[in-house]
This record gives C-alpha cells, structure tokens and sequence, in this order.
C-alpha cells in the first residue's frame, strides 16, 4: 500500500494543476459588469446554451461518488445496483413533464433556488424555510461523498494512507478541497461549467477504453456475467443468504423487483427536486435548452450502465477480489482496485484523475446551491430583508465555504458508513420537497399548511424507517429499503406516499374550513413563459441605490 | 407584437389555470395524445421491471435485464427528442405571444 506509482502520481498532478488554472481562468469566461450579483456567481449569468448545459448538468448529476458506489454496490449486491441506471433513463421522460415550468417561472420572477418559487407560489416563508432546510441537509453529506470518492482513488494510489495521523493522511484530500473552495469562491457557477469539459473527456475516455480493453484481459463478457452469476446465488457464510441477486426476482429473498422499482422511482422523482440540479437547469439560457437536455442527457446513462458493469468485472478479476479483502471488505475500493490492476500506470492515472475531477464538479455546483438556499431563503428572508444583491451574493460566497467545510468534517472525522447513511437518507429527504415543489407547478389547490404537515411527516417516518432497518451485518441503517405489508420497498417512496396522502387529506379539511390561503404572486401564462432575456437583476422594493448602499 | 387568436394565454386573468393549459391540447388532440403516450410509455418501460428482468433471450454474451437497459437509452432519447419536436405543433410560434412581451414589459 505504501508503494505509490509515480506515472500515476505524476499525470493525476498535472492534470489536477490544469483544472486549477481553468477553475481560475472561468472568473473571465463570459464576464460581466456586475459578478456581485447572484444570477452571476450563483447561476453563471443565466445564459448557458444547450451545449454547455450538457456538460453542466452532466457533470452535476453523474457525480464521482456515482462511479465509485454504483459499481460498489453492483460489486457487492449484483443487480439491485442496476436500480441506478433504471433510475437515470426514467428520470427524463419523468422531468421533461415539470422542468420546463420550473425554468419558466424562475425566470419571470428572477427566481434563483427552489424555494424561492416555493415562497412566492404559496406565499409562506415557513413552507419555503423547510425546503432550504431540507436542501442544505441533504446536500451536506453528498459534498462530502465526492471527498469520499477522491479518498476512495487516493487510497488506492497509496498516497498518505501510510502515516496514522490524520493531516498528513488526508493532506491530498485538504490541498483539493482548498482548492475547490477557493476557485468555487472566485468564479462561482462558471468553474464547474467549464471544468466539466475536462472532467466529461476524461471520464468518457476513461469508460470506453475500459469496456473495450478490461473484457478482453477477463475472458470476455461472457465469463464476466457467468462469474458474477454463480457468485450472487453461492452462499454468504456469515449470513446464510445469497450473496446477491443476477436479476431481480419476484421471490421474497434479495433483491425484488418492486424494491428495484421503488428504488429507481423514487430516486428519479427525487433527482431534479436537488437544489443542484435545479441550479444546473436554471442557469440554462431557453427554455428549450431545458428541454433538449432531457432529450441528450440520457446518452450519460449509457456511459453509467457501463460504469454499473465494472462491479462485475471487478467480481471477475481475481486479484482485485484479493485487495478489497485486504482493505477490509471495502468494496468502494473496487472500481480503483479494478483499474490499477488493469491499466499501465499512465492510464490508471488518467482514470484516477477523471474521478478525481469529477468528484470537484458535483462539490463545487452542490455547495453553490446550498449556499444559495442560505443567502436567500434564510439569511434574506429572515435575518435582512433589505439585503443587497450584492450582500447576497457575498453571504452565498461564504456559506459555500461553511457548507464544503462541514463536508470536509463528514469526509475525514466521521466513519464513511455514516456520511453514506446520511446520503441515502438524503434522496429520502429531499423527496419529502417533491409534492409542494412539482405539485406547486401545476396546481395551487395545496393549502400550505397541509403540505408542512405532509412534508414533516415523511421526514420523521422516513428518518426513522432507515433508522430502524436492520441487516445481519449492521443493526441500524442498514439500507435504504424497509419491508411493508410484505413487500420490500424503498423507503423513500413510502414515506413521498404518506406525505402525499397527508396534505391531500389535510387541504381538503383545511379548504372546507376556508383557512385563508396565502398570496400567489405567480400566474399560469408565465409557466410556460419563454423570455429570452435574463431577469431584471434587483428585485421589487430593492433599489440600486439600495444595493450600493449596503454593498460594504 | 401579435397575439395568437386561438390561445387563451394572454388573458391569463379571466381564463385560470386549467384554460390556459388545456387551450393548446384541445387544438391538438391528436399530437397530445402522442406525446403523452409516449411520455408515459418511456417511463412504465423502465418501470415495470417483470418485462426485462430475465437472463434469457441472451443477446451475445449480455443476459437480457442488461442488454435491455443499455439498449432503452437511447429509444429513450429519441422519444423525447420526438415529444419536443411536437410540442412545438402546439405552441403559437416562438416571439409572437405573450411569452417575449411579458418580462420586456
């Protein structure tokens, strides 16, 4: 382990250090007068065409934790890991129903994250708070399993791993972070548009070499499917069970098909409900810009199926086998395992290098996000009304620091298992925000209260549903499905259900009581508003003069 | 700037939510139903998994659950890149409506 390869070390450095200058270098990219604004930093000028949405919205959804986990879950459990790429094909069709509408009625009313059209549509500040909350919550473990993915490749590199004291082990991981925060400062949304460009060439280089080379080294695909096969059904002696499923079965044990299911819809439903992903969509010029991105984005889940498939080979390859069990069963080590053992060591760089990357493009476009949530749905909303664009923009500058700082903190003082329970805790939380956010797009017939209500239920039942799922193996947060009325189901999507049937419930009590509703100040034509200028920067009751006043 | 005749999308006050969405698919009945059809067909072919979740038939050495979603990708694409295409039958032509007027004020 201590042996680090110095090609490998050599090309992740230098290409690191390229991503530095061009994080740098987007400052200046499609500069405008006022940066202080948080169209600006936050939403990269609201001008991105479809060509960079793609790669935008690509890098931002097809995160490194993605390629080491969904490949460590296909590695470990087989086919329930294929829940991802299901997930990442239905997602599209599901999105191209609501997005457009978001991205219409941000634009007309200037609307920077969701919950600000959360709190102009039902006109409750309360409403809007949760989901800040919600966002910020989920969006912090998620940071920090891109700071788990680049561990995960360094680890594998040898680099720091040697030395027991935890600043020299995770130096690497301080340098990038650092890094990471500080383009993130200085260029806001613009760093990770254009880092994606070399994030997308180096992980779409990375996949087709290793799906055309890696099969021939194994004995070809067949033996690859046909050792993964026998694999999952012999049986685990510590548990009794089979190792994992080949394909989801309708039977009681392992993976189903409903949990399959369940799993990939509710991640679907919850991917574009992200505060990330909406800041990706909403940075977008047109609307149609939107719309062609739902069309071309599925061709990244190509490039995910493939990614799923080298958990096999990892199941094939011997000799990675043999390093995970040495790292104590670690199976996020497999996909780097995987590509040490297969590549020359210039390559295995360039791979390393691709996640790495990749892990900074999520975590810089996450933590905008979050920061965005906070700069306006609380700090403005609730602590400084009359703040600036510009003292918005600043506060969202900081927060992004605090937000990767705590991040950091999950990544490297707490057990991964814990950052990873949190994050699938997260898809479950953030989806408790899909009813008042998409029902919001198309009807107002919600009453606000009811969906609090609802929305704070799933979380509660949600929390303490994983909270109570146990394994053989773990007795607490186990996974991410727990069993109702006998069947195995993702616990997400029963609690999405519960909040649903509680604000239905509860709005039509609370209309037939006539509780007054609170002011909507959007209108239907502006849904599907397509302006082709971006939004007046001040918004209503802030003036210029204003913003220059408070700009210090 | 001219306003579409048949739309109720400039009148968004008199008209509520439900007229204005619905004025375009009731002007096409034919083309909504395609899109929805195909909306809905692209999301229950992934969803329900008791149609591709099978090791047989094999295609080359792939067993058909991961054949099937990698070939699904790009079916996939092209079905909403036709939806987007006639979702622009429906639409009064771009810079003609209200949609432009509305935010230059």
């Amino acid at each position: 382990m201590s042996h680090v390869n110095a090609t490998t070390f050599a090309i992740v450095v230098v290409l690191f250090l390229v991503v530095t200058g061009v994080g740098f270098a987007a400052a200046r990219w499609r500069r405008t007068e006022d940066m202080l604004h948080l169209n600006e930093w936050g939403l990269g000028g609201r001008g991105f065409g479809a060509f960079v949405t793609w790669f935008l919205l690509g890098g931002d959804l097809y995160t490194a934790y993605t390629f080491i986990a969904v490949p460590a879950l296909v590695f470990g459990s087989g086919a329930i890991g294929f829940y991802a790429v299901s997930y990442t094909i239905m997602v599209f069709p599901i999105v191209i129903i609501f997005l457009p509408r978001l991205w219409s009625v941000s634009r007309v009313h200037n609307y920077i994250t969701p919950a600000d059209f959360i709190r102009g549509r039902y006109g409750s500040r309360g409403l809007a708070l949760s989901a800040a909350f919600t966002g910020i919550l989920a969006l912090m473990p998620y940071i920090a399993l891109q700071l788990v993915g680049i561990q995960a490749v360094l680890t594998v590199m040898g680099v720091g791993t040697s030395s027991s004291n935890t600043f020299v082990k995770d130096l690497p991981l301080f340098i990038a972070f650092v890094v990471l925060a500080i383009f993130t400062y200085v260029s806001g949304l613009r760093a990770p548009a254009l880092i994606a460009f070399v994030k997308d060439t180096l992980v779409y280089l990375m996949v087709i070499v290793a799906v055309l080379y890696i099969p021939t080294r194994l004995g070809g695909w067949g033996h690859i499917f046909g050792v993964a096969q026998t694999h999952f059904a012999s049986i685990n002696p510590a548990t009794k069970k089979p190792y994992g499923t080949f394909i989801p079965t309708s039977k009681s044990i392992g993976s189903t098909r409903l949990d399959f299911a369940t799993l990939a819809l509710g991640s679907a439903l919850a991917l574009f409900i992200y505060p990330h992903s909406i800041t990706g969509t909403l940075a977008s010029k047109r609307r149609s810009v939107v719309k062609r991105n739902m069309a071309f984005l599925p061709l990244y889940s190509v490039l995910l199926a493939l990614i799923a498939l080298f958990g096999y080979m990892a199941v094939a390859d011997k000799t990675t086998v043999a390093n995970i069990k040495k790292a104590g069963g670690n199976s996020q080590l497999a996909v780097p395992y995987l590509f040490q053992h297969m590549f020359p060591s210039w390559f295995t760089g360039i791979a390393f290098s691709g996640i790495i990357i990749g892990a900074l493009v999520p975590a810089a476009i996450m933590s905008i996000s979050a920061a965005n949530l906070f700069s306006r749905n609380i700090f403005r909303e609730f602590f400084k009304p009359d703040a600036s664009p510009a003292l918005e923009t600043r506060v969202s500058r900081w927060a992004s620091l605090v937000v990767k700082l705590g991040a950091l903190y999950f990544a490297v003082e707490l057990p991964h298992t814990f950052a990873i329970n949190l994050q699938l805790l997260g898809g479950v939380w953030i989806l408790q925000v899909f009813p008042m956010l998409v029902g919001g797009l198309f009807t107002r017939w919600f009453d606000r209260w009811a969906l609090l209500t609802g929305w704070l239920a799933g979380m509660v039942f949600g929390t303490l549903a994983a909270y109570k799922s146990a394994s053989p193996t773990a007795s607490h947060w186990a996974s991410s499905s727990d069993i109702e009325f006998g069947h195995t189901v993702y616990i997400g999507f029963t609690a999405v259900l519960i909040n649903v049937i509680i604000a239905v419930i509860l709005t039509v009590i609370l209309r037939a009581a006539k509780v007054p509703q609170g002011a909507d100040e959007t209108l239907p034509h502006q849904y599907t508003a397509d302006p082709a200028d971006a939004p007046v920067p001040a918004r209503a009751g802030v003036s210029f003069g204003a913003a220059s006043a408070a700009g210090d | 700037m001219s306003q579409p005749p048949d739309s109720s999308l400039d009148r968004p006050e008199s008209s509520g939510q439900a007229g204005t969405r619905w004025a375009p698919i009731a002007a096409h009945p034919v083309t909504s139903a395609v899109i929805a059809v195909l909306i809905i067909a692209s999301i229950f072919f992934s969803l329900y998994v008791p149609i591709y979740g099978r090791i047989t038939p094999k295609i080359g050495d792939f067993p058909f659950f991961y054949f099937y979603l990698l070939v699904y990708m790009p079916a996939v694409s092209i079905a909403l890149l036709t939806v987007i295409a006639l979702q622009k039958r429906l639409r009064p032509p771009a810079g003609a409506g209200p949609d432009v007027s509305e935010v230059t004020e």
